[in-house]
Order: C-alpha cells, then structure tokens, then sequence
C-alpha cells in the first residue's frame, strides 16, 4: 500500500466523510419517500374536492398545499443531488 | 488565614513528606495518576456518549426500582457517580424526570460505585494489569488525532482506563516496599474505637482527594499487601462514603435547588447507611464470610471480601431508605422551595452539563421555548388577547369581539425586567456550550440562537404594534377597527397552528408542511390586507395618517407571523434534514 493510499485510508477513517454523506442520502430518500406519500393522498383529496366543487375554499387549501409539498420534494431531490 | 498562611505551609509539608519519602511518594504518585485517569474517563465518557447516557437515563428510570437499577448499572459502565448526578441534576432542572426518579438514580448510582471494589480486587490486584495500561494510554492517544467526537471520546475512555491500571499498579508496589521498612497494620486498632478513628480517617482522605474510588483503590491495595488490618478496612469504607457526602454537599452549594436537594438526599442516604454499617460492622462482616463461598469468593481474599462489605452495606442502605422515599421528597421539596419570584431566570440551563453536548442542546432547547412561551405572553397581552381564549375551541370571530378591552402591560417593563436577561442568559450558555459541540451541535445552536434573537425582536415589533393599536381601538372608525382585529386574528391564527402542532404527536414532515402552509396563508393574507387598505384610502374611509400607520402595523404583525412560524420550525422539528427545507430565507 502506497503512502497516498494510506492516507487515504486513515482520511477516510477518521474524517468519516463519506459515511456521513451516506447517512445524509439516506436519510433525504427517506424524507422524500414521506413527502411523496402525503402528496399522493393529497392528490386524491384534492381531485375528490374538486368534483364537489371546484372554486370551494377547501380545495384551494388542498392545492395550496400540494403546491408547498411540491416544493418540499423538489428542494429535498435538489439537496440530494447536491450532497 | 487558611488560605494565607496555613494553607501554604500545610502544602510545604506535604512537598516536604513527598520529597523526603520514596515509598509513600510512589503511593501518592499512583493515587495522582489514579485521579488523572478518572478525569479522563469521565470527559471520554462525556463526548463519547453522544447521548446514548442521557437516552438511558432519561427513559429508564420511570419506577423506582427501575430508576435504581439505571443509576447503578449507568455509574457502573461509566465509573462516575459525579457524572450520573451532574446529568441527573440537569435532567431534573429540565423537568425530563421527577425528583423520585432522581433520588432513586442517585441511590442506585451509590451501590454503583460500589463496582470500583470489585474491578480494583478482581483485576487490579490479580493480574498485571500495568501491561496492559500501556497499550490502552498508546491507543487512546492515537484516538485523539481523531476528528470524530465518538473516536476522541473512546481515546479519553481508553487514557482513562490505562492512567487508573497503572495508578492502582503504583499503589500496589508503594504499600509492597513501603511494608519493607514501615508496618502500618502495627497500628491497627481493634473494638469500636478503631472502627471509629478509621472512619474519620476514610472520610478526611475521600475529602482531601475528592473521590470516594480513588480512596476505596488505596484501602483495597493496602490491604492486599497487608498494610492494614480487614476490619479497619471496612471502617475506611464506610467513611469514605461519607467522605464522598461531604464532597457533593460542598459542591452543592453553588447549584440549584435541584443539586441542593439531591445533595441533601445523598447525605441523608449516606448518613443512615454509615449508622447501620458501624452499628453493625460485627454481622455485616459475618454476612459476608457466609455470602462468601456462595460468590466463589476464595477463603482468605480480604480485597474481595471488603468489595462485596461495600455492596451490601449500600444495597442495605437503599433498602432501609427506599420504603421512606416519598417521605424524603416532600422533606426535600419543603427545604428547599423553588424561587417563584425568578421569573426573569433561566430554568434549564445548569453550568454543570455544558460540558455535555447532548443535555446542553436539550437544555437550550427548553430554554429557548420558555423564552418563547413567555415573550408569546406579552405579545398576547399586548394585542389585548388572553392565551385561554386563544387556546379554547370558540371561532376566531368570538375570540376577537370577546377580547376589546386594553390590556395594562408595559412591554418595555416586560421586556427589561424578563426578557432581556433569560435571552442574555441564553446567549451565554449557547456561546459558551459551543466550544464543546462538533460541527453539527454547533448548527443546531447557531439556530437556536436565532430563534432566539427572533423571538425577541417580536417583543420589540409588538411593542411598536400595541401603541397603535390602544389609539385606534377607541377610535369611531370602524374600519380601521376592522384592519386591527384582522391584524389580531391574524397573530391568533398562526398561534392556533403551532399549539396544535406542540399539543399533537404529528410526523415531522406533517409539522414542516404545516408551518410552510401557514407562510404561504400569512404572506397572501398580507397582501390582500394591503389592498384592502389601498381601497379604503381610494374610497376615503380611512385618512392618509392612520393609513401610514396601519400598513406599518401591518409590516409588524406579519413579521411577527413569519418570525413565530420560523421558530416554531426551529423548536419543533427536531430532523436537521427536514428543517433545512423550510423556506426560511426564500420567505423573508
């Protein structure tokens, strides 16, 4: 083994950076996973009050919430890529 | 006087002793490496626990048998009492446990230290174990270059445990050659005077060196080289747990009501353990050459016998204290009564755990939310709305048109007699618990300070709020009227939202989601107030002076808004991850 690679190594070891980024992944899938599931259900609630009726303020809260877990999820993928 | 005179002349002479005598210098010097070891063990303990220690004692101690058993196995793993009762104090300052639970931990944490005796005479004296020291102070070291906390505290860990192998190990060769010129089992004292003169001496020594273990390691290599007689031996143990009373009672002094009853508790547990010790040295001594053969204990191991003396006069102790637990807390709550008058004062954060990363971000997580609790008071005050109508099921509607009348509170008064120090308070203990933090401690305090700071910049937003709000309340203009209670339905709103969300047991992302929605519903509903101000200027309802004071009364209730939301991001959602989606800095 080379002295580099030692280093390396004994980097890797210590300074556990790529356990961390690892944990880090895992646990953004994790959270997009959730975050994925209540979009789902919301979705199926928003198009149920949709065909009660559509300019109901209950829909519009359902919406407006869609829209924030969007956000949620694509800023979480966004995250993960960048990690 | 002392500290002039005699206390330097007292340190001569003991340079003098150390200098001039070889054997009792080797001795003194295995007790020094000795307490070295065990200050090095309880740090490596502290970082490397990562807060596992604190999980275990925070959810194990819910009865009181469960509560004893915790402290005794916690002080057995960790081999410090003072380590479980700083944690334990703070647990109890935190309001985490009860001061039942507490008192059992600390009972339990007594026949824990008990576990010293058996290490020091099983192992210390049977096997070579300064071979082994050196291996566990090179490791250690090698540990510490580390820059992982957990790897760091294993190193202290392993220095702690090779110092303590090689102080019992100098101990041991001290009393050996010291027996060569000087016996001191020459002045062994038999009767009821020699068990008194060797208690007073076990507790003057565990308060000189400060540790009840460091005094039990020198009494068992003493006897193991003969250098004292068995049942004098027993009498120093059971004045070292005296001694080790006095040690925490001292240290008691400048702690909280929470240290000083515990301090109290352990004193009077001590206290009743070492009458029934003395009152029954004779039969606890037959007791345990009884219990001896059952224990594989070998006929004629003095060292082991003497551990398992200081197991069963403790585990006695908690038995005869524990049926009067209840009793002891009401006496303990009586004697020292919590200060109702401290309102402007910190409850959580005691100096003791700053050391403990894990308890001191729990700490400041605590105290930030009294901060929180009681500026949202004063906001609430000051927008005349009381909390119990804010918090009750009537609709928003109610609450407002319930809630007219001015409410007298001085928020500057307030904010300086309250506020101001339990902020500077929390500022200092954060800044200060900083340095013991890694990197990602260190985040989580750099945003509980701003929560902070947040949360006091609200104090000053509604206090530019409420003067206005007083003036226009009497006002004849039911529209600006109008524009002032949206302002307050709007503030009851955002508090309704985050109650629910401290009340219920939601996921994490159910608590992020909302606070996110309630933005978005704050920022809309910021902008449809401004239009509607627009319009009344147009249609002249309103004039231009209680416009411009309305739309900067607007500015203020919506940083409010957005500032509370923010912080109940902070103080509610525990996952890092998940709250660094929140859109704090898009939003502001």
């Amino acid at each position: 083994m080379g002295t580099n690679e030692l280093i390396d190594k004994l980097e890797d070891y210590f300074d556990l950076s790529k356990k961390k980024q690892r944990k880090k992944h895992d646990k953004l899938v994790k959270i997009i996973h959730k975050l994925e599931k209540k979009k789902s259900r919301l979705e199926h609630k928003a198009l149920r009050e949709k065909e009660i009726d559509a300019t109901s303020s209950r829909y519009h809260d359902v919406e407006r919430e869609l829209r924030v877990i969007s956000k949620l999820i694509s800023k979480a993928e966004k995250k993960d890529l960048d990690a | 006087m002392l500290s002039r005179v005699i206390a330097p002349l007292l340190f001569l002479v003991f340079a003098w002793f150390v200098v001039s005598n070889n054997d009792a210098r080797t001795i003194i010097a295995g007790v020094a490496i000795f307490l070295i070891g065990m200050h090095y063990m309880e740090n490596g303990f502290k970082l490397f626990s990562g807060g596992a220690l604190e999980t275990v004692l925070e959810r194990f101690t819910g009865t009181t048998p469960r509560a004893i058993f915790t402290g005794f196995l916690s002080t057995s793993v960790v081999q410090s009492s003072s380590l479980v009762s700083v944690i334990i104090i703070s647990f109890l300052s935190a309001e985490l446990i009860g001061l039942t639970q507490a008192v059992g931990v600390v009972f339990g944490s007594n026949i824990g230290t008990t576990t010293t005796a058996w290490l020091v005479s099983a192992f210390g004296l049977k096997i070579k174990i300064s071979a082994y020291a050196l291996p566990m102070l090179i490791f250690g070291v090698v540990m510490q270059f580390s820059k992982h906390v957990s790897y760091k505290g294993i190193g202290s860990v392993l220095i702690g445990l090779g110092f303590i192998f090689l102080g019992i190990s100098y101990m041991k060769e001290g009393f050996e050659t010291l027996k060569e010129g000087l016996d001191l089992a020459e002045y062994a004292m038999g009767g009821y005077a020699g068990v008194a003169v060797y208690i007073l001496l076990g507790a003057v020594a565990t308060v000189i060196i400060q540790s009840s273990s460091a005094t039990m390691a020198i009494i068992i290599t003493a006897l193991a080289t003969g250098q004292i007689d068995y049942i004098n031996a027993l009498s120093l143990a059971i004045g070292a747990n005296i001694g080790t009373t006095v040690t925490a009672a001292i240290g008691s002094l400048a702690s909280n009501q929470n240290g000083k009853r515990l301090a109290v508790a352990h004193l009077i547990f001590n206290l009743v353990t070492a009458l029934f010790a003395v009152g029954f040295i004779y039969q606890l001594k037959d007791l345990v050459e009884w219990l001896a053969p059952y224990l594989a204990i070998p006929a004629g191991d003095d060292t082991m016998r003497l551990a398992l003396f200081h197991t069963i006069f403790n585990v006695i102790g908690v038995l005869l204290v524990v049926p009067f637990l209840k009793q002891l807390v009401n006496f303990l709550e009586t004697l020292f009564r919590d200060d109702e008058k401290a309102r402007g004062r910190a409850k959580y954060l005691t100096p003791e755990v700053m050391e403990i990363p894990a308890t001191a971000l729990a700490a400041l997580r605590k105290e930030t939310i009294h901060l929180y609790d009681k500026s949202v008071e004063a906001i609430v005050h000051a927008m005349n709305l009381h909390r119990t109508e804010i918090f009750s099921d009537a609709e928003i509607d109610e609450v407002i048109e319930r809630s007219t009348s001015p409410i007298k509170i001085n928020v500057d008064e307030v904010y300086q007699s309250e506020l101001k120090s339990l902020y500077g308070e929390i500022i200092e203990y954060a800044s200060m618990s900083q340095t013991y933090m890694d990197q990602q401690g260190n985040n989580e305090i750099f945003e509980l300070k701003q929560a902070a700071r947040k949360i006091i910049e609200m104090v000053k937003d509604v206090r530019e709020l409420q003067k206005n709000l007083n003036f226009y309340s009497k006002s004849h203009n039911s529209f600006i009227i109008e524009q002032y209670d949206k302002l307050r339905a709007e503030l009851v709103e955002v508090l309704r939202i985050i109650q629910e969300l401290r009340e219920n047991d939601f996921d994490e992302e159910d608590v992020l989601t909302r606070v996110e929605v309630e933005k978005v519903n704050a920022k809309e509903r910021e902008i449809a107030q401004n239009y509607e101000v627009d319009a009344l200027i147009r249609e002249h309802k309103i004039d231009s002076h209680s416009a411009s004071s309305l739309i900067n009364d607007i500015t203020f209730a919506q940083s409010i808004s957005k500032k509370l939301l923010t912080c109940a991001e902070t103080l509610w959602v525990r996952d890092e991850e998940m709250k660094e989606l929140g859109d704090e800095y898009g939003y502001e």
